[in-house]
């Protein structure tokens, strides 16, 4: 998976000296970190969070827990993917505060079809929606199913970190990555939406 | 494969995709896919999917705002913490000039030589004996300081309800600590017990009884549980009382505590007297060496007190010797002829005091008369509107920075309205019975006394859960701490607002109150019971 296509665009030899220059207190070089950083954040959490002001706020928050915990960032791994698991902490945490959420994994297993879906059908949804509806439609998901989506579709995180932001096992992030795509399907084909609207008035809360 | 028609589902396709499956797995679908053109075109399907939402979720169709563009200043702190910085100050500094320091200054000036109301209150009594080493307020201010910075450390941990199940036992086993029932006779009469004259009890003496009659002598403290109390024999320690009426007839050489609906007092009392009843009499023949401090609605005070008294209450009246000053809070106040008040008489009161013209006062009294309920010309009363508000905001950001979690999930609970008022209803009406009913058996105090303190701060709390949710209905609802606390001070203010409207503040102060208690209610009920599951 390449994370740089939606964040940052410097090389890794000077991510690592700015990031150096952070450490020391340089406060150009977190200028500069923050401008190549924040507009793919902001995105992010405005693919998770209700309302675009409530992204902003989270933005800021998130590179303020940036620069708090910039010490515990092991360098060894990606940048990225550390920024990404400080951002979905922090919005997990958010939506969790927000909402009570009671759905379980086991409940989400149950309602898995088996069937084959219709390739054809599949095609002809792509085609008919706009990038702007999908992302309207996924705003409708529960909770836990949008931040599947968009953990693995836009941050282009592994079912490892997945699990771990979102506090299931492993083994169930591909049922819930299914099930979100189910859910996505209905919302925007409309044709679930009796259930979808069940599903989110008392799975999200 | 996963099916029985030979095909693989749509999970294991996605898997598949994901590169999640295992090496032979996923060899069995690849050589199942070279001769499926149904699973082949499934899978195409669900990679087409794949592409379709990361395109989708990418793009970038739309600003990015400026606040976000610009970068944060060094060390900047977020504009919530600084108005939460200034308020809580104002708050500590409103909580501080108008509660603390005048209490303490009334407690001193009605003579409490010991030290300070809260001392008083808390660790000179039989019932607080055991604290008698930590005397001073700073030692108290000293531990909560401590517990402050302990919850706050703790606080993640403190979302979790097994945390607070923890704390609440270590609070409520603290409390149970100090009450000296190890060395301690306990009784419980049934129905009615007596300790026989002649008869000595070497130690503390516990009686739980329908009826308790003390002839004999108790050589430590009495701690009395009934509803009738008669002590005719010699008290060495002090007496706490608990009950409907109580009689002491007998010498004590302590202190005399009492909750009760009727205390009559009959006999000397070597050091103070500290009462909450309905009727208090103190007969020509009792002597009390300290000082009274009294809560009743009628106290009728013939005998002779030593040191100041401190009453308040509907009606006071004097016809005995009062060794120091006298400050009654009252509606009326009646200074009969044999009375004798050696000190300052100062009286606050709705109705001018009656003061016969044989009592001797040392010098004149001081008279103020207020009026019953708010007095909206006063600018007093407006400050005092702004003190509550600045302690109910002092205790929200408390909460709000101690346990956050929490207290979102209240807040959220309160947007579920009838179900909060119900509740709220049952449990503030409930509970205080239930909890005197627990403090019916000796054992039961232990947990009675802190379910009646942890009642007492959820009332309290109850409207700052309400404020935060009325706030968020109007200014809405931004995420984090800093927009929580703009929340939480804007609603308290409304809510201020409404309960100084005449005839409409108190339902408002008694609907707020069963609302946020029911939301608090609902809140912990979530907490406790698991989650269910939810059908798609």
């Amino acid at each position: 998976m390449d994370r740089q296509k939606t964040i940052g665009t410097m090389s890794d030899a000077d991510l690592a000296q700015v990031l150096s220059q952070v450490r020391a207190g340089d406060n150009d070089a977190w200028g500069e970190l923050y401008r190549q950083y924040a507009p793919a954040i902001f995105r992010f959490c405005r693919r998770l969070l209700p309302a675009r002001e409530d992204a902003e706020d989270a933005t800021t928050e998130i590179f303020m827990k940036v620069r708090q915990k910039l010490g515990t960032y092991d360098s060894s791994r990606p940048f990225t993917a550390w920024l990404y698991k400080v951002a979905s902490n922090h919005c997990w945490d958010t939506l969790r505060r927000r909402r009570i959420r009671q759905d379980l994994e086991t409940g989400d297993l149950d309602t898995l079809p088996l069937e084959h879906p219709d390739p054809s059908q599949l095609e002809r949804l792509q085609a008919e929606h706009t990038s702007k509806e999908v992302r309207t439609g996924l705003a409708r998901l529960p909770d836990r199913a949008r931040m599947a989506l968009v953990l693995r579709y836009y941050a282009e995180m592994s079912y490892d970190e997945i699990a771990d932001t979102l506090g299931v096992r492993r083994a169930f992030v591909g049922v819930l990555l299914l099930r979100a795509r189910h859910q996505l399907r209905d919302a925007l084909s409309g044709s679930g939406n009796e259930n979808f609207q069940k599903a989110n008035a008392g799975g999200a809360r | 494969m996963n099916r029985s028609d030979g095909h693989f589902d749509e999970m294991t396709g996605l898997l598949y995709l994901e590169g999640q499956l295992d090496a032979g797995h996923a060899s069995e679908v690849s050589a199942h896919l070279g001769s499926c053109a149904a699973c082949s075109e499934l899978l195409h399907a669900l990679e087409t999917e794949g592409v379709w939402l990361r395109e989708a979720l990418t793009v970038d169709d739309e600003s990015i705002p400026a606040s976000v563009v610009a970068a944060p200043e060094r060390g900047a702190a977020h504009w919530g913490w600084i108005a939460a910085f200034g308020l809580g100050l104002g708050g500590a500094y409103t909580l501080w000039s108008g509660f603390v320091e005048p209490s303490l200054a009334q407690a001193s000036s009605a003579g409490f030589t010991q030290g300070n109301l809260l001392t008083t209150l808390f660790f000179t009594g039989a019932f607080w004996k055991g604290w008698d080493a930590m005397r001073s307020l700073m030692e108290f201010m000293a531990m909560a300081t401590l517990g402050t910075v302990a919850i706050w450390l703790l606080r993640k941990q403190l979302q979790r309800f097994t945390a607070i199940a923890f704390v609440a036992g270590a609070l409520a086993s603290a409390l149970m600590i100090p009450q000296p029932v190890a060395a301690a006779d306990m009784e419980r009469g049934d129905p009615a017990y007596t300790l026989p004259a002649g008869q000595e009890v070497k130690t503390d003496l516990i009686v739980v009884a329908n009826r308790a009659q003390i002839d004999g002598d108790v050589d430590g403290d009495l701690i009395v549980m009934s509803q009738y109390v008669t002590v005719n024999g010699h008290v060495k320690g002090d007496i706490l009382g608990f009950g409907q009426e109580i009689r002491v007839n007998g010498p004590v050489d302590g202190n005399v505590r009492a909750w009760c609906q009727t205390i009559t007092l009959n006999s000397a009392v070597a050091k103070n007297v500290m009462v909450w009843s309905q009727v208090v009499e103190l007969d020509t023949k009792a002597t009390v060496g300290g000082t009274a401090t009294i809560g009743t609605q009628v106290a009728q005070l013939n005998g002779q007190i030593e040191g100041d008294v401190l009453g308040g209450g509907q009606v006071v009246g004097i016809d005995g010797t009062m060794g120091h000053d006298v400050t009654i809070r009252a509606d009326r106040l009646n200074i009969g002829p044999t009375a004798e008040i050696k000190g300052q008489t100062k009286y606050v009161g709705g109705k001018a005091p009656e003061i016969s013209s044989g009592a001797k006062l040392a010098s004149p009294p001081i008279v103020s008369t207020v009026k019953r309920g708010p007095d909206y010309s006063q600018g007093a009363y407006y400050w005092h509107q702004v003190m509550f508000w600045g302690a109910s905001f002092l205790l929200g950001l408390a909460i709000l920075l101690v346990a956050p979690g929490f207290f979102f999930d209240i807040e959220q609970a309160c947007k579920k309205m009838g179900p909060a008022v119900g509740f709220g209803a049952l449990f503030l009406f409930a509970t205080p019975i239930a909890a005197i009913i627990i403090c019916a058996t000796i054992v039961g105090l232990s947990v009675g006394i802190p379910l009646l303190l942890l009642y007492a701060i959820s009332v309290y709390a109850a409207h700052i859960f309400i404020a935060a949710w009325l706030g968020e209905k109007l200014i809405g609802a931004g995420v984090g701490v800093g927009p929580a606390i703009a929340r939480l001070a804007l609603g308290l203010l409304i809510l201020r607002g409404l309960g100084m409207l005449p005839y409409l503040g108190p339902v408002v102060g008694l609907l707020v109150a069963m609302w946020g208690m029911g939301a608090l209610v609902l809140a912990l009920h979530r907490k406790i019971s698991p989650p269910s599951a939810v059908a798609a």
